[in-house]
């Protein structure tokens, strides 16, 4: 189904103490992501975006409004819930990549599936398959420390993907990265998202990360500032 | 499974750290196997050497009869009836007879307890086959303790005075026929061991006895009624306890000692585990990114915290067990002042490790590991996992 809502925000709004009072972090968003979009946040810094993918990722609770993500309404989602969706649906990657240093490239893929019951050969199979996506099979015995930016946010790309999971959250992955591999990663996402037909959203300041998005979500002050969807001429 | 995997990665990964702590905690383990298994081994030897030599498999003793009270020797003594008679010929029982005696190594006077035997018996280990014959000299037995007390050597003559039944004193001479080496003080300081039927006879209590000595047998063949008429009858375990209370405290205090040095390596893990939650959040955050629960990320925690302990018991087993097992082969060798407390003592003491021994030091190490190591995880359980994935303070 071309038109499944993977992602429905209704009157979304988050509220964090801060001393006595509270800061709002996002007010009233309503939203709704469908399969296979390639869609990202964008605005200042301070806007809400990180906020609302924590939101999105199960990671966080809204203070109010609905958020229903696969199926699962979030607001009401136990510890042990939450964490079966991300585990099985939602694949996250970092600014900062959060690969586990003692790990290998191959281990660190892998870990992605060692929660899901699998076998030992169909984990590497998934794993070199996943490798292959982002273009480091001849990396895999390597240790995160000896990697490039880009090649750690690859291996992260990779991680996400490995259990192909329904949506991709991606907080900023190009913020590190320099302007070539910031183009490397978006167009491996992109023909990650045609491929397997999975939903994308990002955050991102990065204009090079924008070009490629099919639609641009604008947050101001924790409010969508606008919502437009991008035609590609190719 | 994954617990395990990661558990031993991250360790081996911290590397110096790790290995201070892994050997410190060896340390701790190997002691407390050495410490044990020596008191182990003490207590073994101990009882066996006290049943061989001193008390059979219990005593049947007259009601008066206290071998820490030595006037009470003086009325603790009565006729062996028929029925005691006949185990003592069926070797069920054998009868020794105390009494208070006095001798002049030196010109000095020593009190001495003088205990009558019978040379024929086969219950203890006492060689009291050399109190035979004699040519009308009294022959005496005595240890190796009593011997290098009052400087004695066989074939020695002293001069021994006694009260008979009536109080009266008398005195005649006794030669030493034999020196024996036991491990058992109760029966060689200060005292004298001559033929049942001579001291019966130089006391004037014919057939009289002070307690009797039972073998396995007897215990068997009157399971009901262990004391027989007008007797009291004093178990193996009764005669034990003294031994058993100083072997427990013994281990206690030796507990001490090494549970300070356990208590050391624990804090260091402990410490680890705080240190190593803290700077890791952002790895705390991204398991839980990854869908896993609190939970499971307590339990590789805690069980990243349990694993020193495994990899000190592998350490602790390599250079344990060749240390360990010399002090099997060789024994460890006693300073002579802990024969002074008057328990049974050899010059070494074999350890013994028991199956049981080793199994609850595993799980001493083991489980107080993983206790330190589990308390400081429950701050995962508060954290949020979105700061975590920043790696924001806590
Ligand atoms: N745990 C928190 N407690 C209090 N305030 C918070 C918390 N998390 C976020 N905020 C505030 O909410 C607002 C939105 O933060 P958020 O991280 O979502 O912004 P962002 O759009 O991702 O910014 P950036 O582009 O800098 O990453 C900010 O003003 C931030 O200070
Ligand atoms: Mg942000």
């Amino acid at each position: 189904m071309e038109n499944e809502i993977i992602v429905k925000l209704e009157n979304l709004v988050k509220r964090f103490p801060v001393g006595k009072s509270h800061f709002t972090a996002l007010r009233n968003i309503s939203l709704e992501f469908k399969k296979g979009e390639f869609a990202g946040l964008v605005g200042p810094s301070g806007s809400g975006k990180t906020t609302l993918l924590n939101i999105i990722g199960s990671l966080d609770t809204p203070s109010e409004g609905i958020a229903t993500v696969i199926g699962k309404r979030i607001n009401d989602l136990s510890h042990k819930a939450a964490a079966h969706l991300r585990n099985y649906n939602i694949g996250f990657i970092f600014q900062t990549y959060n690969l586990l240093p003692v790990y290998n490239v191959f281990d660190n893929v892998e870990f992605a599936l060692l929660l899901q019951k699998m076998t030992a050969t169909e984990r590497k199979k998934a794993v070199m398959e996943a490798l292959e996506w982002v273009g480091l099979t001849d990396k895999a015995k390597s240790k995160p420390a000896l990697l490039s930016g880009g090649e750690c946010q690859r291996v992260a790309i990779a991680r996400a993907m490995v259990k192909r999971p329904a949506l991709v959250l991606a907080d900023e992955p190009s913020a590190n990265l320099d302007s070539v591999n910031s183009n490397h990663i978006v167009q491996t996402m992109k023909q990650l998202n045609r491929e397997l037909n999975t939903t994308f959203i990002f955050s991102t300041h990065d204009e090079k990360v924008m070009r490629y998005l099919d639609r641009v979500i604008q947050l101001v002050d924790g409010e969508v500032a606008s919502d437009e969807l991008i035609k590609h001429e190719d | 499974m994954l617990e395990i995997k990661l558990a031993f990665k991250n360790l081996l990964g911290a590397g110096l750290r790790t290995w201070l702590n892994v050997i410190v905690l060896s340390i701790a383990f190997v002691i407390i196997l050495f410490y044990n298994g020596m008191l182990d081994g003490w207590n073994e030897q101990a009882r066996r050497d006290t049943c061989e030599w001193e008390i059979g498999s219990g005593e049947i003793r007259h009601p008066l009869f206290d071998p820490y009270d030595p006037y009470c020797y003086q009325d603790a003594h009565k006729a062996i009836d028929a029925d005691l008679q006949k185990l003592i010929n069926a070797g069920e029982i054998t009868p020794i007879l105390v009494t208070q005696a006095s001798i002049y190594p030196q010109g000095r006077m020593q009190n001495i307890v003088l205990k009558g035997i019978s040379p024929d018996q086969k219950l203890l280990k006492l060689p009291s086959d050399k109190l035979n014959g004699g040519d009308g000299d009294i022959k005496a037995i005595i240890g190796h303790r009593m011997a290098n007390a009052s400087n004695l050597k066989i074939g020695d003559r002293l001069m021994v005075r006694w009260r008979d039944v009536q109080g009266a004193f008398d005195a005649k001479e006794i030669v030493i026929a034999d020196i024996f080496r036991s491990n058992v003080p109760a029966i060689d300081a200060a005292q004298i061991w001559v033929s049942i039927d001579v001291l019966q006879e130089i006391c004037v209590m014919p057939n009289e006895a002070t307690y009797f000595v039972v073998n396995d047998e007897y215990l068997k063949t009157h399971r009901e009624a262990l004391a027989p008429n007008g007797w009291k009858f004093a178990s193996k375990e009764l005669l034990l306890k003294d031994l058993n209370d100083v072997i427990k405290s013994k281990k206690a205090s030796s507990g001490i000692m090494y549970g300070l040095l356990l208590a050391i390596a624990l804090l260091a893990i402990f410490d680890t585990q705080v240190l190593s939650i803290f700077r890791r959040q952002k790895e705390i955050g991204t398991y839980i990114a990854l869908g896993m629960t609190r939970f499971k990320v307590v339990r590789i925690f805690t069980f990243e915290g349990t694993a020193h302990s495994i990899l000190a018991i592998l350490l602790g087993s390599i250079y344990g067990t060749p240390v360990l097992s010399y002090f099997v082969r060789a024994g460890i060798p006693m300073p002579s002042s802990v024969d002074q407390t008057g328990l049974a003592i050899s010059a070494s003491i074999y350890p013994v490790f028991s199956l049981g021994l080793i199994v609850s030091s595993i799980l001493l190490v083991v489980i107080s590991a993983m206790i330190v190591s589990y308390i400081p995880t429950r701050k995962i359980t508060k954290l949020n996992p979105t700061d975590a994935i920043k790696g924001k303070i806590l």
